[in-house]
């Protein structure tokens, strides 16, 4: 056989699909450009964030500031001097649009970041270890998907306000808003543990694991340079759609009057001013419209990258 | 002795990123009655593709742009909608590659196969049961009652082909339109297929178009055989012509990388291959679509594309090294 | 048998997190002038407060597998027949809201599959992820400002019309007053289900039997209907097992919107007022609602997909 023959042969050899690395992030990034509403997804989750950090620098108003109930500018309509017009209680409704963005944003990446631990944590561990740690595990976050969660978070809310009062505990600011967060990523956890636990099972296959293995890998090194890292797309898609689910269930949970009198959120807002929609609107659409924009920002933006990382054939 | 079917310069195109690719161009082949005609040809020689515009069902985006073809007296191009329709199933069959996705799977065979009954013949229940459990018994399948009630699923790859060419024979049509009926099957699954289908067509009187990849199968099967490359027919003759005197340079590169058992392979002789690679039909090698891989290739092959030309009755050939007319493009 | 304890475990959890915050009654009663000691305890005996929180637990528990809640501390009836009526009033929202939502998906999604990539399947898959994003409560307000407020059409709020009913009629004043609630459940059920469904039959129409059936002459109609959406349909049949979890557990938003007087209402009101066995009655009776949901769902995949049998 001649030299040529043997690299005509190697040149249609069927080439091995490399696992990927961190090359892959720059594809995806490439890919993510070139997909609409993923990038649509982005803007909006961006302008968010800008938002949120210029709140204090843009926002015309002191967030606390009722200086409009003096002269009866309350439930004033939009004007020169009150861009979105004020709400019942005379705030600013800009002012306070503009600062319920860094609680947004704080709430949704706290509650997920609770939530990707301990969802990883199972779903990694199920999946990895298999077996009867797998079956136990599953059991765990099937008993947390079938329970009324949102039900269940607002009595637990109130139940914890109550329970502070008369405590230590009751002058901790913001107390309120956080227990929210921690509850909402106690009860959050169950989707990234199954999705979790199914990239563990599929990856734990592969052969660069089996590699891995073979060069005398410790099982921290496999799970957290070889596998993680891997099944981290798939895992920031569900994570993204997560803030922006947290976010809402936040708004909703403040909407029903169980959120942080303190704090102020979108749903708050809602909340206050909900009784006088019909003669102040703007001051609940203004909210309502950050609410949507910021949820439907995250969720173009998890469709955007699901996209990105798991290109589906087109016809 | 006029042709069941008869395909004249059938083209398909479809759209690739703004421009139009054309799949197939200029295909001609013809069905006598209760002939089997072979169309062979490499994956992407527009084979299937072929068959499928015979019925009108090419996906989209693709479409047919030009051509004929007759049947019974009719152009199944220029035809409504309702009467092709009443021909699908009814007068022309399909037998598909892959059993297991070709069949519903969450309808019993009965109730598939009944429905077409239905549909067609207007039958009512019973009776469409009784035909269709006659028809699998004709196929082979033995406790074709008991088989009626079950789901593809609970078939061997063999039943399940046997219930697809049921279903094509149903209302017993002049042609079958088998495509690849046995690539997704076992090899001895193969041969029995083979012979049924054999069998099947003698006894109704149907003609059949077989594609397939596999000279093997042709041999056996075919009266006539129609070699395709890239879109376009190249050799179009009687079997035996084929095989033993073939006149195109594909053909006859063709069958001589076919592995052969009475050829001894030690010393210096070597699996032939053709060199090179099919062309990318979105950007088609100009004039004779095989030029670049043909060992005969001429100055006028990369200008002109060969018309077909019949050198001996029922043998059609389109290569302007074997006297044909060349157009330029 | 997972299942009764799963529901087991939910009730003991709330349980024991209201019984944490200390005696109601001492909660209720502080302010209230002229309540004698003696009355007090003897409303704690009542209601078994003077003994262990496990035991109280049980105690209910007995009480509920006979059929007893309980009595409801703010309303003084029994939580029973309290939870039935508003339940009623909820599903009246609910379960409508589902079907339609599924049969308009169904005609929606059809047309949209079918002509993949048109402009047509674009304004669909917008709409519906539209529909699918926008927060529930938000497209209440909405209606309400737009039909409520500017339009006057329909009532913003409430079940029934406190004076005269519409037209002279209970049944036609019940009806007017769903129009709004009905149709921002239905929104967001048909978005979700269109899109999924829609994604499924585009797959489902590449498969072979699909192009197996047109090529056997059955009319185009027939093969979509027959064929394609029937095996489309079966996932997203059992999506509607956990669709109407999320609705059941979103409840409380829609009603608040609305004002309309169903359990999820009450359930608010009774966590404000610490109606402990109304929050208990209601947490148990939803949990059970869901789980046996989750087992139906799980049987009727069993039962409508052929490929599917239990072991």
């Amino acid at each position: 056989m001649s030299g040529a023959d043997a690299d005509q042969i190697a040149a249609a050899l069927p080439r091995r699909r490399l696992p990927r690395g961190p090359g892959n992030l720059r594809q995806g990034w490439r890919r993510l450009r070139r997909n609409r509403t993923g990038m649509l997804g982005l803007l909006l989750v961006v302008l968010v964030v800008v938002v949120a950090v210029l709140a204090p620098v843009i926002a015309p108003y002191a967030p606390n500031d009722q200086s409009a109930m003096l002269h009866f500018g309350a439930q004033a309509p939009p004007s020169g001097a009150h861009w979105f017009g004020t709400d019942r209680s005379g705030y600013d409704v800009l002012t306070r649009t503009l600062y319920g963005a860094p609680t947004a944003l704080v709430v949704g990446l706290g509650a997920m970041l609770i939530a990707s631990f301990i969802g990883v944590a199972v779903g990694g561990i199920a999946g990895y270890l298999g077996g009867a740690a797998d079956e136990l595990l599953m059991r765990g976050t099937e008993f947390f998907l079938v329970i009324p969660v949102f039900i269940v978070i607002l009595a637990v809310v109130r139940l914890f306000g109550v329970v502070v009062i008369g405590t230590p505990l009751e002058g901790v600011p913001f107390l309120n808003l956080g227990a929210i967060i921690v509850l909402l990523g106690l009860f959050g956890w169950p989707p990234l543990a199954r999705l979790a636990r199914a990239e563990f099972l599929r990856l734990k296959q592969m052969e660069f694991v089996e590699a891995a293995r073979c060069i005398g890998a410790r099982p921290r090194d496999i799970i957290f340079r070889h596998i993680l890292p891997n099944a981290l797309p798939s895992l920031v898609v569900v994570a993204a759609l997560g803030i922006g689910g947290a976010i809402l269930a936040e708004a909703m949970i403040s909407f029903l009057g169980f959120g942080d009198p303190k704090t102020v959120s979108w749903g708050q807002s809602l909340y206050f001013n909900y009784q006088v929609l019909k003669v102040a609107p703007w001051a609940v659409l203004a909210p309502g419209l950050a609410i949507f924009l910021t949820v439907l920002g995250f969720n173009l933006l998890a469709d955007g990258l699901s996209d990105a990382f798991n290109p589906r054939l087109k016809q | 002795m006029t042709p069941l079917l008869d395909v004249r310069g059938l083209a398909v195109q479809f759209p690739v990123r703004g421009s139009d690719v054309r799949a197939i161009d200029g295909v001609d082949f013809a069905v006598g009655r209760q002939e089997t005609l072979g169309l062979v040809g490499e994956s992407g020689s527009g084979k299937t593709l072929s068959s499928l515009a015979v019925l009108r069902l090419v996906p989209p985006p693709a479409r047919i742009v030009a051509g004929s073809v007759g049947f019974e007296g009719n152009d199944l191009l220029r035809l409504d909608a309702a009467r092709m329709g009443a021909l699908r199933g009814r007068r022309i069959a399909m037998v598909f590659q892959n059993p297991a996705y070709s069949l519903n799977p969450i309808l019993s065979v009965g109730a598939q196969l009944g429905e077409i009954l239905g549909w067609h013949e207007k039958l009512p229940r019973r009776r469409a049961a009784e035909r269709v459990a006659d028809m699998l018994h004709l196929v082979g399948i033995t406790d074709a009652v008991r088989r009626m009630r079950q789901f593809p699923h609970e078939l061997s790859g063999g039943m399940k082909q046997r219930v697809c060419i049921a279903r094509a024979l149903l209302c017993h049509p002049a042609l079958v339109l088998a495509d690849e009926p046995t690539t997704n099957l076992d090899a001895t699954i193969q041969a029995q297929i083979l012979e049924l289908l054999q069998e099947l067509k003698q006894r109704l009187g149907s003609s059949m178009i077989l594609v397939t990849h596999d000279m093997g199968v042709v041999a056996r099967m075919a009266d006539r055989i129609g070699v395709m490359y890239a879109g376009t027919v190249c050799e179009t003759a009687d079997a035996a012509t084929i095989f033993r005197a073939p006149l195109h340079p594909y053909t006859r590169a063709l069958l001589e990388s076919m592995p052969r058992a009475d050829r001894s392979y030690r010393g210096h002789r070597v699996l032939q291959v053709i060199p090179g690679r099919i062309p990318n039909l979105a950007d088609p090698p100009p004039g004779c679509r095989f030029h670049p891989r043909c060992p005969e290739a001429g100055a006028d092959c990369r200008r002109l594309r060969p018309l077909p030309l019949e050198v001996a009755p029922g043998h059609v050939v389109s290569c302007l090294r074997r006297g044909s007319d060349g157009v330029a493009e | 048998m997972f299942a009764v304890v799963l529901v087991l475990g939910v009730s003991a959890i709330i349980f024991f997190l209201i019984n944490s915050i200390g005696s109601p009654i001492d909660m209720l009663m502080a302010d209230r002038p002229g309540v004698t000691d003696q009355a007090i305890a003897a409303l704690k005996a009542y209601y078994h407060l003077d003994r262990g929180v496990i035991v109280r637990y049980f105690i209910w528990l007995g009480s509920v597998a006979r059929g007893d809640f309980g009595t409801s501390i703010t309303y003084n009836q029994p939580v029973g027949p309290m939870l039935v009526g508003f339940g009623l009033e909820t599903l009246k929202l609910q379960l409508p809201a589902i079907f339609l939502g599924l049969a308009l998906a169904v005609g929606i999604a059809a047309v949209a599959a079918v002509r993949q990539y048109s402009r047509v399947d674009f304004t669909v898959m917008t709409g519906a992820l539209l529909g699918h994003s926008l927060p529930g409560f938000l497209v209440g307000i909405l209606l309400i400002l737009i039909f409520a407020y500017w339009l006057g059409v329909f009532p913003s709020y409430g079940a029934y019309s406190t004076l005269t009913p519409l037209w002279g009629s209970t049944f036609a004043d019940g009806l007017w007053h769903m129009v709004l609630p009905l149709t921002m459940l239905t929104l967001f059920n048909t978005a979700t289900l269109t899109l999924l469904l829609r994604a499924n039959m585009v797959d489902v129409l590449r498969h072979d039997y699909i192009m197996a059936a047109r090529a056997s002459g059955l009319p185009e109609r027939r093969v979509v209907f027959g064929h394609a959406l029937r095996n489309a349909i079966i996932p997203v049949l059992t999506y509607l097992g956990i669709l109407f979890g999320l609705m059941l557990a979103t409840a409380p938003v829609t009603e608040t919107v609305f004002t309309w007087p169903g359990a999820g209402l009450l359930y608010i009101t009774a966590i404000q007022q610490l109606d402990y066995p109304v929050i208990m009655g209601e947490t148990l009776v939803v949990t059970v609602m869901l789980v046996l949901f989750t087992l139906l769902t799980d049987i009727a995949y069993v039962l409508i997909d052929p490929r599917i049998r239990l072991e």
